[in-house]
């Protein structure tokens, strides 16, 4: 370990650097033995599972690959399915209660194509350096730019999740149960959750919970879509959005904001490291994040396959929130599809909640460098925990305030998402191609390229919102 | 008792059919990597970075955009709920 020596205010730690050697073999080894904690040992149990699974030869597992795959998928499902919140899921159902079968179909994909890109970053951050965005920012740019980043991540994160409790009160809301009963089922769910101490209970929970994004697929398949136009649209992004061209330049935005958003950073790569996940993981965090986009793209076609009918029949459903898209739906697809609506709304806004909230706490850990795991029992890291909570109660009590404008919040939190998105992105893309702390996984040049377009299209998407904004009759407006 | 060497060709990790014996420190350091326990993170951090012009001032840039671009959110929204009452 190579101290900062020559500079006598140097802060007293040692300089870290990417490596693949194992704590036992490492010079430190006795020193480390005498200082395991809790959350090693959980970590430990996690990575023997992993190297049980892995074994080849004499003694390897049947059905090997399969249950490699089952040990390391959760943070790249999470993520992509969690980002299928509350907003999101209206965004799209927006897109096809207005637009019908189009445009919007094969954009949403590429959309997620996006997030991919992005995403398989962050796996790689926390791979190789164990550490969380947030703490990496810090570290490597210092307090002043990290606390831009964590203030554009708060107040994100605090927007997003007053949503995700709106999508529950309304998506309950359907059946009749009461605003306070659905927010307090809603916080007993998340107090749940966290209250495992083991990170991957925690997960497995979560990932049972976010498969229910599947109800929008018999919700579109009840909508009995027109697959031939389905499938017209997807090859050739036909017809395109025809009306108000701010509308549709907000919807676009919207729908961005959807599928590529800071919290989403911030979380899968904490989740990696909480996860324990290692260089020679990689492949199989790739591979997670892929099935998550996979699995979220299909649910959002769903969601805009299941609103179509609102489009073909003229329903104008500019002003529709979660329980009025089900209500209109309820003539054109049946009861039971818009109760499949509602329900996937509710659970959309609960996965998320949970996500969220747990992604804005590894943050706090991180930054406050207090215990910040899901590995750590409540006594030893409560401030990590109160911060889990303490956020998704406030947001939930807002959401109960009567009169709030949650039309408003809805609309506005994914294009405020889609506008913090590029500085976030530039920390991103700086630390990883910083071989300091990448070594020999700093990013390709076509990863860079992904990315640097990425970034610069959704500078332009914004620019362009904002000159729209401030100058409506370019649009025609 | 079976031996996975890592791709990475570091330590040998023991894995057997029974339950991993996490009493041992030995065997919880086997299976972590050096920077992966705790107490090494805490005491390992990675430095400050120097930021060089270009860099300080594309953060400057970003900064301005997002601050101007919640300005346009907010006044839009403001218009917008204006108008609905």
């Amino acid at each position: 370990m190579d101290g900062s020596k020559n500079d006598p205010n140097a802060a007293p730690y040692v300089h870290a650097h990417p490596t693949t050697e194992s704590a036992a073999a490492s010079a430190a080894a006795p020193e480390l033995a005498t200082l395991l904690t809790h959350e090693d040992v959980d970590r430990a149990r996690d990575r023997w599972q992993v190297a049980r699974a892995r074994r080849t030869g004499r003694g390897a597992q049947k059905f090997r690959g399969v249950r490699l795959l089952w040990l390391l998928i959760g943070p790249g499902v999470l993520v992509f399915l969690g980002e299928n919140d509350a907003p999101s899921m209206l965004s799209y159902s927006a897109d096809g209660a207005r637009y019908g079968i189009g445009f919007f179909l094969p954009f949403v994909v590429l959309t997620f194509l996006m997030g991919y890109v992005v995403q398989e970053m962050t796996v790689r951050l926390g791979a190789v350096t164990h550490r969380g965005h947030a703490e990496l920012i810090f570290d490597r740019f210092g307090k002043f730019w990290g606390f831009f980043a964590m203030g554009d991540l708060i107040l994100g994160n605090f927007l997003t999740l007053v949503t995700e409790f709106i999508g529950v009160r309304a998506g309950l809301g359907f059946f009749g149960i009461r605003p306070t009963i659905a927010i307090g089922g809603a916080l007993v769910i998340v107090a749940g959750a966290i209250t495992t101490g083991r990170y991957w209970t925690w997960e497995r929970i979560t990932m049972g919970l976010a498969i229910f994004n599947c109800l929008f697929i018999p919700a579109a398949i009840l909508a009995r879509p027109n697959w031939h136009s389905v499938g017209h649209a997807l090859v050739t992004w036909m017809p395109l959005p025809n009306g108000n061209r701010y509308e549709i330049l907000v919807l676009i935005l919207a729908t961005i904001g959807a599928t590529v958003t800071p919290w989403m950073l911030f979380f899968q790569q904490s989740a990696v490291v909480d996860k324990g996940m290692q260089p020679r993981d990689i492949n199989a965090g790739r591979l997670d994040t892929m099935l998550g986009v996979l699995l979220a793209s299909v649910f959002a076609i769903a969601a805009i396959l299941a609103t179509a009918p609102l489009f073909h029949h003229g329903i104008n459903a500019a002003d529709f929130q979660a329980a009025e898209f089900a209500e209109a739906l309820q003539p054109l697809i049946g009861h039971t599809g818009a109760a499949l609506f509602a329900l996937g709304i509710f659970e959309a806004g609960i996965v998320a909640a949970i996500a969220i909230s747990t992604s804005s706490a590894y943050a706090f850990g991180e930054v406050l460098q207090t215990g910040h795991s899901l590995n750590r029992p409540l006594r030893d890291a409560w401030p990590f925990y109160l911060v889990l909570l303490g956020s998704a109660c406030a947001a939930a009590g807002l959401v109960l305030i009567p009169r709030f404008p949650l039309e408003f919040v809805v609309l506005t939190v994914n294009v405020i998402a889609v506008l913090a998105m590029p500085p976030a992105l530039a920390f991103l893309l700086l630390l990883v191609n910083d071989r300091e702390v990448m070594g020999e996984y700093v990013n390709g040049t076509w990863a860079n390229v992904a990315g640097i377009g990425v970034t610069l299209l959704l500078i332009c998407a914004g620019v362009g919102f904002g000159l729209a904004t401030v100058f409506p009759k370019w649009l025609g407006g | 008792m079976y031996e996975v060497t890592n791709k990475n060709g570091v330590e040998p990790v023991a894995v057997d059919d029974g339950q991993p014996r996490l009493e041992d420190p030995g065997v919880v350091l086997s299976l972590l990597e050096a920077d992966q326990v705790v107490a090494a993170k805490e005491l390992m951090r990675f430095g400050p970075q120097k930021l060089s012009r270009g860099t300080r001032a594309m953060f400057w840039c970003l900064r301005v955009y997002v601050v101007v671009m919640m300005i346009i959110v907010l006044v839009s929204v403001l218009q917008a709920f204006r108008a609905a009452h």
